[in-house]
């Protein structure tokens, strides 16, 4: 039933004339070579077209640490916003009391765990609690890899040099080298647990090229690379038997009369119960925003990546950064329509195939920085209008797959990217044989709640790794550096809070009167009171349905 | 497979057995034959297969393992009202079916013992077959007709012990060998590889080596088997009697066809302290009360004993595997 | 020119990002949710087809996108007995379709300290007894909405063939199907992730890191780090520029020439 269009290969026939002119000129492309880099000034004009810098999607925050900061609009609503749960009506007596309390079931909050652990504090005082199931996060959905300067050619200071300068050398330095010079640690200990890097016929790790990086040092675990991560270090956390809770987002932190962070109040989701946690430190590890689609894009992230915890941190006075950048990930799927915006891994570039135009013509650089890369893309489409038109009214230009088996090989798509060789598949498509259709898709948090080397951040009490923080990756992240950050900074968060739970006798009172203080900001600032967060969850429902929906039960 | 490989590995004319002419059309275009492997010899016993391999190639011949296979089914008992059950053995015999072959050879008398009643069970019912064949839709059908084989009935009618005989390089002069056969390689009669009661396939194939046949009241009976888990003590009072005989009747070594019979009789012989030249028996057994002697003898696998008198090297012959050390007997009587 | 751009991708993603709208809908299937009939737009995704019906998940989806096994679901279309199972995520609507999602799978994890545990296959069966149960249905099989082996790893595991184990289920995204169809009760995911495991940790750390590691413990980078950071903006630009542009002479900026293990050709 794909309505009245006739598919050919999984796509329209219109879009067919297109193909075979990627078809045509691929054996010209592939002996010429891809268009050279652009220098930073043609980087600077191009850069006009990406959803950062194009105007109307930001503005100035009117309360809390950061007023008159600039952050995206749809983020702003959610840091301008009231309580969802009213703080007058909350009986905050206690009902779980533990050492830590961990937010967040992704590689960040499950490394936190795992760590203070080995730092001492016992499975039964550290409480992991999570939105959706323990593991449903952006990490699992990471494909390309995870960078580590563990090669002979390379080293840290020139994977820091390189992330510094992808970021547009406005990462934290600190930070940024703690990233770097844990990343082959990092390597070592997965290895030790069990986690397997794709190697060579020698046992050597295959490590690849990515987007703005000088040498290869892409540790991929074939393009599933966040899933074997997580899952083997989730096995692990499940091996030492922490206390868990899914389904039970954070709604608010708890602070104790001092305003240190002590705790959260969770709420079940299913059956719409509150708890009380006390704890003498917080680790905050919930991840991105993808899931506000800024500026109407569709994103690779998943289904609860929703900001929660910067807003949450925001609140009990944490100071964030760089929020006024967003990773728009080059290549996300803009055909078939059910898995627009999905991630089209960068691997696909680094294992050689070209971006190239509805004519059949390379136009950028492939491995470019990603944000130069996609307003290269949107440049492409929308002002040179040389795109490709979907049946929905997408534009996309075509990634042209088919050049890897010519590189590499016949059998190295479904070796190396058998996920998403998987996923074309189902829909019709054989990206072996034909190009496939992309556009730039939201993928990433840039910034966060500000940390330092350790997790820690301005409020004491408050841990924090992962997506949700600020600083390491400045304006923009490059591929294989996010894994890296959860592995890296859950590490050391969960480190950094187990010393800190040895110092501190007492967690104290819990208390929420840091929201009273917000809520007052809140009201002089003119906020309007229906506006409340965090929303936890998208809504995709139909509009048909909304419309005539009624709350009787 | 090129011409020059099949030539390779088939054997040469003059070599045709004793009972293979008739059996065997296709000996000139003999090729590698599928073989089953079965659990028990890619885990606790390698070295058996290792040991089998090695003699097979040394008879020209080679066994190609099975692509794909799966349990023989053992795991359940067979029952001719469980379907079921045949699932697994029968999807084996597809695997056979897709490389274009008619016959698979197994080590283990326990993957024979099964594979082979499950073939019989299909074979005898269309219907049966029609409806595992319904279940496995995902499969080809099997159109039935695959022949198992245990190995030792390879050896003994298609290369033929004189064969065999003329192949050895290290004749087992001096040795005693008593053969054990348990019940799987001989019952039920309809699957049995020779007499249930008076078998002689093994002491044939040991003299043909150069050996002395030790015979045994007790070789056709069962070593306990699965009891070894739940009741051990059966097992023990089983193997203590099995490995008494043998020893009484100055067999230098056991030499069995199954890896579970191999295990029980390693293990439980070494269970009557070393001290103790009288032990008594377990009280709570009706039968047998007696003083038990210990006994500690080597236990081989028919493929180990072969490969070595064929003249396997030593990390061929999977020999440090066993729980009595086979070598110090071998060198004395044989001279290693 | 840039906000006016950025209206005309908004407005071209709005079904994907608000929910869908009837009125750009040509084309209609009918899908049973839980037994109930709901008319939805042709040509979207299951996970998409139940949002539209009007049911907000909280669980029944996670990743939305392949990686994360939350959207477990199984179905029957009008006219073929086979039961089938899809992710919602991604498989698309077909008319006639009668679904229900599996939010959760029972399935009891044995606890082990992988570091003690020696890497051999037998240690499959010691904490997965029920391994030995396998009876070679194939039902695992034709559950995986991965399209895996899912037998044919059991089997490897029953004989202990960490190897095999490992490269028949690496894909697996242990969203529970094959436990819940199992007749003998066999939790396959579970077993497929400690052979996983027990394989990895048999292979050696590269000698490489291992060196890597060592060096940065001894502070060997410290004093670079602090030249590097006492650099001027512009200093730590060009150095910056220089690097990219020769790339370690590792590779050149054609990265379709670039080779597997990251060797340049050119």
């Amino acid at each position: 039933m794909a309505g009245e269009l006739k598919l050919v290969g999984g796509y329209p026939e219109y879009m067919r004339e297109s193909i075979e002119k990627v078809h045509a000129t691929r054996a010209r492309r592939m002996e010429e070579g891809p268009p050279p880099a652009m220098s930073m000034e043609e980087r600077e004009e191009v850069l006009k077209f990406h959803p950062d810098y194009a105007p109307g999607g930001k503005r100035p925050l009117k309360v809390g640490p950061n007023k008159g900061d600039i952050a995206p609009n749809e983020v702003a609503e959610l840091l301008e916003a009231y309580p969802i749960v009213d703080p007058g009506e909350l009986d905050l007596s206690v009902d779980i009391d533990v050492d830590i309390l961990i937010l967040g079931g992704g590689l960040a909050g499950t490394m936190a765990a795992i760590w203070a652990n080995e730092e001492g504090i016992p499975p039964d005082r550290i409480l992991l609690a999570t939105k959706l199931r323990h593991g449903d996060s952006n990490s699992i959905m990471a494909q390309g890899g995870t960078q580590a300067a563990d090669k002979p050619y390379d080293s840290p200071v020139i994977h820091f040099l390189d992330a510094y300068g992808g970021g547009h050398f406005t990462n934290k330095p600190d930070v940024l080298r703690a990233l770097v010079e844990d990343a082959p640690f990092i390597m070592k200990w997965l290895t030790e647990l069990g986690c397997l890097f794709d190697r060579d016929e020698n046992g050597e790790f295959v490590e690849d090229w990515g987007g703005g990086t000088s040498r290869p040092r892409m540790h991929a675990a074939r393009d599933y690379t966040g899933m074997e991560e997580l899952r083997v270090i989730r096995d692990e956390f499940r091996n030492r038997g922490f206390m868990l809770l899914e389904f039970y987002p954070a709604v608010e932190l708890l602070t104790s009369p001092e305003g240190r962070v002590n705790g959260a109040v969770l709420w079940n989701m299913e059956t719409g119960e509150y708890k009380v946690v006390r704890a003498k430190a917080v680790v905050l590890a919930t991840g991105g925003f993808g899931r506000l689609h800024i500026r109407g894009f569709p994103t690779t992230n998943h289904y609860g990546a929703t900001a929660d915890g910067l807003v949450l941190a925001y609140r009990a006075g944490a100071v964030l950064r760089d929020l006024d950048t967003v990773q728009y990930h080059p290549t996300g799927a803009a055909y078939p329509q059910q898995i627009v915006g999905l991630l089209i891994t960068e691997k696909v570039r680094g294992l050689g195939a070209q971006v190239v135009n509805r004519e059949g013509e390379a136009f950028v650089y492939p491995l470019e920085p990603r944000d130069v890369e996609a307003a290269a893309i949107i440049r492409e489409c929308y002002e040179r209008e040389k795109g490709v038109v979907t049946p929905t009214g997408m534009r996309g230009v075509w990634l042209d797959s088919p050049m890897i088996e010519e590189i590499h090989g016949k059998g190295t798509i479904e070796r190396r990217l058998p996920a998403m060789f998987r996923m074309y598949k189902r829909f019709g498509i054989d990206m072996r044989a034909d190009p496939i259709l992309i556009f730039p898709t939201l993928h990433y948090q840039n910034g966060g709640v500000e940390t330092d080397p350790w997790g820690k951040t301005n409020v004491e009490g408050l841990f924090v790794a992962g997506e949700v923080t600020g600083g390491v990756h400045g304006k923009n992240r490059l591929m294989g550096n996010s894994t890296l950050d959860c592995l890296v900074f859950g590490r050391r968060a969960g480190i950094a809070a187990a010393e800190y739970v040895r110092k501190l006798p007492e967690p104290g009172a819990v208390t929420l009167g840091h929201l009273e203080r917000f809520v007052a900001e809140l009201r002089a600032a003119g906020v309007p009171e229906g506006r409340r967060s965090p929303i936890l969850l998208p809504d995709y429902r139909g509009k048909r349905v909304l419309a005539r929906m009624v709350d009787l039960l | 497979m090129s011409n020059e490989a099949k030539a390779f590995i088939a054997p040469r004319a003059s070599h045709v057995a004793r009972h293979a002419a008739d059996k065997s059309p296709s000996r000139v275009t003999r090729h590698a034959l599928p073989y089953f492997p079965g659990c028990a010899l890619k885990d606790q016993a390698r070295g058996f297969e290792r040991a089998a391999q090695a003699a097979m190639e040394r008879l020209g011949y080679e066994l190609a393992e099975l692509p794909r296979w799966n349990c023989c089914g053992t795991v359940y008992s067979l029952s001719s009202d469980d379907l079921m059950r045949h699932v697994a053995p029968v999807r084996n015999f597809i695997r056979v079916q897709e490389l274009g072959e008619r016959r698979l050879v197994t080590l283990c008398a326990m993957c024979y013992n099964t594979l082979r009643r499950s073939a019989r069970f299909v074979s005898t019912d269309p219907e049966r077959l029609q409806r595992i064949n319904a279940f496995m839709d995902e499969e080809p059908d099997y159109a039935g007709g695959v022949e198992v084989l245990h190995l030792l009935q390879l050896l003994r009618d298609e290369i033929g012990y004189e064969e065999i005989e003329a192949r050895v390089e290290r004749p087992l002069y001096g040795l005693k060998v008593a053969p054990y056969y348990g019940c799987m390689l001989l019952r039920p009669r309809e699957v049995g590889i020779d007499d249930p009661d008076r078998p002689e396939t093994m002491e044939l194939l040991f003299e043909y080596l150069g050996a002395e046949a030790v015979d045994s009241p007790h070789k056709v009976e069962c070593c306990g088997a699965y009891q070894t888990v739940a009741n051990p003590e059966i097992a023990r009072e089983r193997v203590l009697e099995i490995v008494g005989a043998a020893a009484r009747r100055g067999a230098d070594l056991i030499v069995t066809s199954c890896p579970l019979c191999t295990y029980n009789l390693e293990h439980h012989q070494l269970s009557v302290p070393g001290d103790a030249s009288h032990v008594t028996g377990d009280k709570s057994s009706t039968r047998h009360a007696l003083p038990v002697t210990r006994h500690v003898i080597p236990i081989l696998y028919f493929t180990q004993l072969l490969a070595f008198a064929l003249g396997a090297p030593g990390e061929e012959l999977g020999f440090e595997q066993a729980a009595v050390d086979p070598r110090p007997v071998l060198a004395q009587r044989v001279g290693g | 020119m840039g906000q006016e751009i950025m209206e005309r991708i908004r407005e071209a993603n709005e079904a994907v990002i608000t929910g869908i709208d009837d009125a750009d809908i040509k084309h209609w299937v009918t899908i049973y949710i839980m037994g109930k009939a709901y008319r939805v737009p042709a040509d979207i995704t299951l996970m998409q087809a139940i949002e539209y019906a009007g049911y907000r998940f909280v669980r029944g989806a996670g990743c939305r996108a392949g990686f994360c096994g939350a959207c477990a679901t199984v179905y029957r279309v009008a006219g073929d007995w086979r039961l089938k199972a899809a992710l919602a995520c991604q498989t698309r609507v077909e008319d006639g379709m009668f679904l229900v999602q599996i939010p959760f799978a029972p399935a009891e994890k044995p606890t082990y300290d992988i570091e003690t545990e020696p890497a051999e296959g037998s240690v499959l069966l010691k904490y997965f007894p029920e391994l030995a149960r396998c009876v070679a249905c194939n039902t695992c099989t034709k559950a995986c909405p991965q399209e895996l082996e899912v037998m044919d790893y059991i089997q490897a595991a029953l004989r202990g063939d960490l190897e095999a184990v490992t490269e028949l289920s690496f894909d697996c995204i242990q969203c529970g199907l094959c436990s819940i169809r199992c007749p003998a009760e066999i939790v396959h995911y579970h077993a497929a992730q400690l052979a996983r495991r027990l394989y990895g940790k048999s292979l050696p750390v590269p000698k490489h890191v291992e060196e890597r590691v060592r060096e940065v413990e001894e502070g060997k980078y410290g004093e670079e780090f602090e030249r590097l950071m006492s650099l001027s903006r512009e200093e730590i630009e060009e150095l910056y520029k220089k690097e990219q542009r020769e790339k370690g002479g590792l590779g050149s900026r054609d990265a379709s020439r670039v080779t597997r293990n990251g060797q340049g050709e050119g």
